[in-house]
């Protein structure tokens, strides 16, 4: 082949490589994050399956089959593992590591408390979440959750329109932030996740917002934050998207109804514990959602 | 070459093959190679992704990460989309249609 049609060829092949791995990467950002978290590109899968082989295979079945022992995968550190830990797996060692730090009760966390669940967030789920950030928390960083409604997104968003967990129903106002987008047409896939995966916090009992109301109010409007229930160990990410819920319910944040239903928080008084952590993501790179992987690279064992 | 799971519904020989008639150096074969191997994959797993529950997406990116070659993810991702044998295989038809185009294109590129 002639060079010229070599290099034509070339830049065709890498352009749609690039298209579809941007394709990927917009649909599902999540399932990206999770094998990059791992250490492997989307597109270099097959290089990847090559260094198992070539890793030996009753070495790699050891440490990379779903059904190795728990006990054998938690005499590592999380953060260390070269493979990532199936969900299940995950959820267990984080609750476990949880009880060991969290009041038998639903009381407030105390300094150390919260220091201790910095670094279980770190080490199991690879992110950096704190109880206080840039100066600013909450009331609660350990409390009650109870369950929301859909959000409308913009002007004549109907319920349907959500597409799932319809019977959670919509709010007839809107949020404490207005609506997500002006109109349908400027909805975006983040706006629609956001408005998907959104908590409400009590910023209306902090107390310093009516002094600083300005400032707080762009603070903690789409604020990232981490949402775990420590009776199973799920955490989803979540933004703050709402205000409430107000304290005669007995309730200190609201969810989503897919934030309440993957955490599967609701008790039968339609509420349950959560830790709420603020995350420190200044370049946005955590996507929303359920996080069942560590986000951080591994920086040991890489070569087994 | 090592195996993906899915290697047998989507043949991309047929494209390497075509590639093969071109008489390239070893060196500038692999690389096109390995862009269509690239493409090809973010397709596949795009299409798997989109038509598996939100839920399961976690767990079959760890299984895919534990066993690129495994063939029980077939099985698993059957569980879930019965079909998913046939749409991978029709998309990935789609696909090298794409690629095998791209690839006329650049030799009647020659002598304009």
């Amino acid at each position: 082949m002639p060079a010229q049609d070599l290099i034509s060829l070339r830049n065709r092949l890498k352009l749609k490589s690039q298209q579809s791995e941007l394709l990927l990467k917009t649909h599902h950002p999540h399932a990206v994050a999770q094998l990059e978290a791992a250490g492997v590109r989307p597109g270099s899968i097959r290089k990847h399956a090559a260094k198992l082989l070539a890793a030996g295979a009753t070495a790699t079945a050891l440490m990379t089959s779903p059904l190795t022992p728990i006990a054998l995968r938690a005499a590592l550190p999380a953060a260390s593992q070269s493979q990532p830990l199936s969900p299940d797996d995950l959820h267990l060692l984080l609750k476990d590591a949880l009880k060991d730090v969290l009041p038998t009760r639903v009381d407030p966390l105390t300094p150390a408390q919260e220091e201790k669940i910095s670094e279980l967030l770190y080490d199991y789920l690879g992110i950096h979440a704190y109880a206080q950030l840039e100066g600013n928390r909450l009331n609660h960083s350990y409390g009650l959750i109870g369950a929301e409604q859909h959000l409308p997104r913009y002007p004549g968003d109907t319920l349907e329109q959500h597409g799932a967990y319809l019977k959670a129903g919509i709010t007839p106002g809107l949020g404490a932030w207005r609506y997500f987008a002006r109109s349908k047409s400027e909805m975006t896939p983040d706006l629609i996740a956001k408005e998907r995966y959104y908590v409400a916090v009590q910023t209306l009992y902090l107390p310093d917002w009516h002094t600083r109301l300005a400032y707080l109010r762009d603070w903690y409007k789409y604020r990232k934050v981490a949402v775990v229930n420590p009776k199973n160990g799920k955490a989803v990410i979540a933004v703050v998207a709402d205000s409430g819920p107000a304290s005669w319910t007995g309730k200190h944040f609201g969810g989503s109804p897919e934030v309440m239903a993957y955490l599967e928080a609701k008790d039968g008084r339609q509420r349950g514990p959560v830790v709420l952590f603020f995350i420190d993501d200044p370049e946005d790179r955590i996507p929303l959602g359920p996080i069942d992987y560590n986000l951080e690279k591994p920086s040991l064992l890489q070569s087994i | 070459m090592s195996k993906i799971f899915y290697d047998h519904l989507t043949l991309h020989e047929e494209i390497t093959a075509k590639l093969d008639i071109q008489h390239l150096d070893p060196q500038e074969r692999e690389e096109l190679v390995d862009l269509i191997d690239q493409t090809l994959h973010h397709h596949v797993l795009d299409l798997i992704l989109t038509h598996l529950p939100r839920e399961h997406h976690a767990d079959f990116v760890s299984r895919l990460h534990a066993a690129p070659h495994d063939l029980s993810l077939l099985d698993y991702l059957k569980t879930h989309i019965p079909d998913i044998e046939a749409k991978i295989s029709s998309h990935a038809a789609k696909i090298k249609k794409e690629i095998l185009s791209d690839i006329k294109k650049s030799q009647t590129h020659r002598g304009k």
